[in-house]
């Protein structure tokens, strides 16, 4: 590691990177030119560079958001973003064939492990691309597309034609229009009818050069009566120039199916971290969002999931640890939009050393979705006095039959609590440990078991010195 | 002092404005100053004063209009004493500014009335340090009735304030609330009930700031949704950072009538300490079956069991009034309007 980049990691745990070793990198900046580039280096059909084109010229014309923090926005140079990188040609198959810096970087994310255990298959991305993919043989033979984003598209252009956009279209706003012109990596998921993808499939992505953007788009088909769970992870290194993570996740239920996304963000402080993430539920079908935010130095991220087919269900359960300079505004949006549908929303949040985390949500019953349910709970811990806590929920109810709760409480850690674990012999620095680790427990047990730990991990990193 | 031709008007992204926008309920064009006459005010219990226009705050588009078009302040002193204040509010577009200071006791009742199509109420006061306030407002203005209402309280050390709106009249309506507690050891109760009916429109949105430590806050809205009617309730509360051991509460509740009823909820909260007890809660929710089974089951038609739940929702926002003289004429008042309303 240079000094420089030793200098910027600081004490960060994940904060080493390895010397840039892409082959192709383009110059910092936005047009036209680099749009159509992107395209052509990844010889994508006709629709696709025109769907690019469409979207920057969107980009470049629509304001910035007005739902969310805003003001934090204007720090971001959109000149000084490298919008595409690749990192190794090819895309293996074999993790011996992974270039040894990427593989040391993997290494010590213990993905190796991770997937001898019991992972369904891992995308790793590496910067732009996916350098690193594996699938088990029992989800190929059930039919299952697990494919990096890009070859998804090669491989099943008709399917990506069919569901490419109409989630998040790429007018939805302008990160989503920014991600539509120069995504690039992403997952590719299609289940088959009444397939149970038993085990969780995951993907890791990395951000390692400075100022790169990453871009990646996923997109997650069920069909009916099937079911998956995928889990996404992210950690950075530790840069002194500001990273952009602008990605585009979208689901789509079929009637009956079941799809679980789970992400723990890791992403060094100095990382803009603005997603637009949405789900479609169609009949009966569930959409759940498991959300982790420890990391970035601000995300905006509001997991959606629009209830269109009578009988869905939605889930999202989130949490955020605000610690120094981080705000961690993030929340769910939930569209009721047909009889019967309910919802379920949870959000926790920490803020620490003059941390600010705040919840944004959005609970909207239409006019035909009579007999929903839906509840929404926040809260909030607050561990010193520099710190910030908000909560901006918003309810639009447009039938009288939808039965809504919405409650939310922003509390200290209670010295009851702390005496009754000191007195057992822990010190107080343990026990605030344990007891964040508690009021985290509704969101690590529906995690996977080794992302639980390493969530706990970290958070026990985090609370390191947090006392005197 | 920002002149209104000057004035920005405000997008519907902002909080205050999301809903109801200000062209909505501006008496007019939105790039014109009408004439405005000033309302009739009346007490025979309080003395009221008319004094040179003290001008608002300049934070917001409906304060900087009310600047241009207002023409005097009426003081009204009511230490020690409690009784009513009567607006009568008629003609094309009034506007009155009600200033209230209490250094020591006092419960009054303002009860808007009239057929004006616009009228500005703008109302600020001072619970003054070791004071105890208690403010109720009924609006009972006719249905084809504009309404715009700000109100600006400032709470000193030790002051007690509390605000009671009855919301019943009016077909569009706007109020924007604000209060801060400036002293240490200072409290605030506020109260607001609404019954939606035929096609109205009413819009609060409730500020309340801890400026200091060891205030308290408790605000409830109730609003129970009939016909076609539409309430929107939006909170912002905020603590500061040096207002440790502050406890505050927002519940706000709809009950949905009618199948064409809307409601919204959207109680914010900014919490910059960490010593705080701070919470929230919405809840939205039809009337619910096992009151009305049981209540029909004691031989009460379904329009009657109907009335009396609406009654006991709305009632109930009041309960914690202090204020036995604010809370009987404000329930009195309910009471008549529930019974003509809803059973005819």
């Amino acid at each position: 590691m240079t000094q420089e980049a030793q200098d910027a990691v600081g004490d960060y745990k994940y904060g080493f990177h390895d010397p840039e070793s892409s082959t192709i990198r383009f110059d910092k900046g936005l047009s036209e030119k680099v749009v159509r580039d992107i395209s052509e280096l990844k010889n994508e059909p006709q629709w696709m560079t025109d769907i690019r084109v469409k979207a920057y010229h969107h980009f470049m014309e629509r304001e910035m958001p007005t739902w969310g923090n805003c003001e934090s926005l204007e720090g971001i140079n959109f000149d000084n973003v490298t919008y595409f990188l690749r990192s190794s040609d090819k895309t293996e198959k074999d993790w011996d064939d992974v270039p040894e810096d990427i593989k040391r970087t993997f290494d010590r994310l213990g993905i190796p492990e991770a997937e001898q255990k019991w992972l369904g298959g891992v995308t790793a991305q590496y910067e732009s691309e996916a350098v690193y993919h594996s699938i088990r043989e029992d989800l190929e033979e059930q039919g299952v597309l697990f494919l990096d984003m890009d070859s998804g598209l090669k491989e099943h252009p008709e399917i990506v034609k069919k569901y490419f956009g109409t989630v998040v279209p790429h007018t939805d706003n302008k990160f989503s229009a920014l991600n539509t012109a120069v995504w690039s990596g992403g997952s590719f998921i299609y289940v088959p009818k009444g397939v149970h993808v038993e085990m969780p499939v995951q993907a890791y992505f990395r951000i390692n050069a400075k100022n790169m953007g990453q871009f990646e788009r996923t997109l997650i088909i069920a069909d009916e009566g099937s079911s998956i769970h995928y889990v996404e992870g992210c950690t950075a290194p530790t840069y002194s120039t500001d990273s952009l993570h602008s990605a585009v996740v979208e689901l789509i239920a079929m009637e009956g199916a079941k799809i679980r996304y789970s992400t723990v963000q890791n992403w060094s402080a100095n990382v803009y971290n603005l997603v637009t993430k949405r789900g479609v539920a169609h009949k009966n079908a569930t959409v759940e969002w498991v959300d982790g935010n420890i990391g970035s130095k601000l995300t905006m991220k509001y997991p959606a999931v629009l209830l269109k087919g009578e009988g869905a269900h939605a889930e999202v359960i989130s949490v955020a640890y605000a610690g120094e300079g981080q705000h961690q505004d993030a929340g769910a949006k939930v569209h009721h939009l047909a009889p019967n549908t309910t919802s379920n929303i949870l959000s926790k949040s920490i803020s620490k050393n003059g941390g600010r985390s705040s919840y944004r949500g959005m609970l909207q019953v239409t006019p035909k979705a009579s007999g929903c349910r839906s509840k929404v709970v926040c809260d909030a811990l607050m561990l010193d006095e520099d710190s910030r806590s908000d909560t901006y929920p918003t309810m639009e109810i447009g039938n009288s039959t939808a039965d809504l709760e919405h409650e939310a409480s922003v509390s200290k850690v209670s010295g009851d609590q702390l005496f009754y674990l000191m007195s057992r012999g822990h010190s107080e620095e343990e026990a605030m440990g344990m007891i964040v680790n508690g009021f985290f427990e509704p969101f690590t047990r529906e995690l996977p078991m080794e992302y639980a730990v390493e969530l706990n991990r970290l958070l026990e990193l985090e609370m390191e010195g947090s006392i005197g | 002092m920002t002149s209104y031709l000057d004035a920005t008007l405000p997008s519907r992204s902002e909080h205050l404005w999301r809903y109801t926008p200000w062209s909505r309920v501006h008496p007019g064009s939105v790039d014109t100053i009408p004439t405005v006459d000033s309302a009739v005010v009346k007490s025979e219990e309080l003395e009221i004063v008319n004094q040179p226009f003290q001008p608002l705050p300049s934070t917001d588009i409906a304060r900087i209009f009310l600047n241009e078009v207002l023409t005097d302040t009426i003081l009204v002193e009511c230490d020690g004493k409690e009784g009513n204040i009567h607006i009568h509010a008629g003609g094309h577009a009034v506007a009155t500014h009600l200033h209230i200071s209490c250094k020591t006791t006092s419960n009054l009742v303002i009860h808007i009335h009239g057929e004006a199509e616009w009228f500005g109420l703008a109302l600020t006061g001072h619970a003054q340090p070791n004071a105890s306030l208690s403010v109720g407002i009924i609006n009972e203005l006719s249905t084809d009735s504009v309404m715009v209402r700000v109100d600006d309280w400032y709470v000193q050390r030790d002051g007690r304030l509390e605000l009671a709106t009855l919301s019943m009249g009016g077909h569009r309506n706007k109020s924007d609330i604000r209060s801060t507690l400036q002293g240490t050891n200072s409290s605030l109760k506020q109260f607001i009930g609404v019954h939606g009916h035929g096609t109205r429109h009413d819009d609060h949105h409730v500020e309340i700031q801890h400026q200091q430590p060891h205030t308290n806050s408790h605000l409830l809205l109730n609003a129970a949704c009939d016909d076609r009617s539409h309430s929107i309730g939006t909170g912002a509360l905020t603590i500061d950072d040096v207002a440790q051991h502050t406890d505050a509460s927002q519940v706000f509740r709809n009950l949905l009538l009618s199948p064409s009823s809307r409601a919204e909820a959207i109680p914010e909260l900014e919490v910059l300490a960490n010593e705080v007890a701070a919470a929230h809660g919405a809840a939205s929710a039809p009337i619910n079956k096992e009151q009305l089974h049981y209540l029909m089951s004691r031989g009460l038609s379904n329009e009657e069991a109907t009335s009396m739940i609406v009654e006991g929702f709305l009632v109930d926002t009041f309960t914690g009034l202090s204020s036995d003289y604010v809370r009987d004429a404000i329930q009195t008042r309910l009471t008549v309007h529930l019974e003509c309303k809803l059973i005819g």
